[in-house]
């Protein structure tokens, strides 16, 4: 074999896999976006956010604790704001790094969540003022998760990722578990299985790309 | 069963078959088809200097493995690399060499 110019040649067969392997972890792991950053910020999210629902809004019109009753809301609806501009920035920030077709994806991937929570919001809204508070929230809650569980379902589908399948199924069976055991059981069901079920996927990505 | 691998060893591509270049294929090989990458951001995750990566990256885009375009993304130039069809084929020739060296058992 003619070498092209001097430079140096792999060692060995099994070094050179090896170097292609650890190559592409490499760049695969600089093109992909922290799992940590991408579902912790909704992990808390959830977890904060539903169990204060919980507390002010438990099963059978329970009162656990006397927030004020908008606060459980305001929580939510802020942190839901903050992880959805953290995981926007850090998101798009990674998708920089390519140009082409799997950009493009991702952008309509995210697209897509904008539109079909500000759909869900604007109809909600329409019956937000005819429901019994706990009926409302419960409306709310429900269908905002089920919204999130099938979109992380969909994204598995365009990327291929059986975790992430994992996740979005997890999320919208606890989801309809909670909605059958009523308003209060699923702040409480969203909170641990839901959030923590995020935290762990955060985990679990983070782990496996480093 | 032959034990004789050296005739292999020719097969191995040559334009590939050099350190910096074998990282450089392995990297652009996780890109998808028809993707791009920002020149400084192969250069990092590579731990290259750039004028090494460029050297390189013209070697390549000689055998036509890789495909160097220069856009600009708003007023900032900006250098894309991918990999052609070419270049993945022979990237997935170059693994199933390196294979077949380490398994010679292994081919049909």
């Amino acid at each position: 074999m003619t070498p092209i110019d001097d430079d140096a040649p792999p060692l060995d067969p099994a070094e050179s896999l090896a170097l292609i392997e650890r190559e592409r972890a490499k760049l695969g792991r600089d093109l992909s976006p922290d799992p940590r950053l991408m579902f912790w910020p909704w992990g808390i999210a959830w977890l904060v956010g539903f169990a204060l629902f919980f507390l002010r809004f438990g099963p059978d019109g329970r009162v656990f604790v006397d927030l004020p009753a908008w606060l459980p809301l305001a929580a939510l609806a802020l942190l839901m704001i903050g992880a959805g501009i953290t995981t926007g920035v850090v998101g798009s920030r990674v998708s920089r790094r390519v140009t082409g077709p799997s950009n493009r994806q991702g952008a309509m991937y995210g697209i897509s969540w904008s539109v079909a929570f500000t759909a869900f919001s604007i109809l909600f809204a329409q019956f937000s003022d005819v429901l019994p508070e706990s009926q409302a929230g419960l409306l709310w809650a429900g269908g905002m998760v089920a919204l999130t569980g099938a979109l992380y379902m969909a994204g598995a589908a365009i990327w291929n990722d059986r975790n992430m399948f994992l996740l979005g199924s997890w999320t919208s069976l606890i989801n309809i578990v909670g909605i059958l055991a009523g308003p209060g059981w699923h702040s409480l069901i969203v909170a641990v299985a839901g959030g923590g079920g995020m935290v762990a996927a955060g985990l679990i990505g983070w782990l496996r790309l480093r | 069963m032959s034990d004789h691998s050296e005739p292999l060893v020719t097969e191995l591509d040559p334009v590939i078959h050099a350190q910096a270049r074998l990282r450089v294929v392995s990297a652009l090989s996780v890109l998808r088809d028809d993707d791009r990458i920002a020149f400084p951001q192969l250069q990092q995750s590579l731990n290259m200097t750039a004028g090494n990566l460029s050297v390189h990256l013209r070697k390549l885009e000689d055998a036509s493995y890789v495909e160097v375009t220069k856009t600009h993304h708003g007023r900032t130039p900006a250098t894309l690399v991918r990999l052609t069809r070419r270049g993945r084929l022979a990237f997935d020739d170059y693994t199933a060499a390196l294979r077949a060296l380490l398994n010679p058992k292994e081919e049909p």
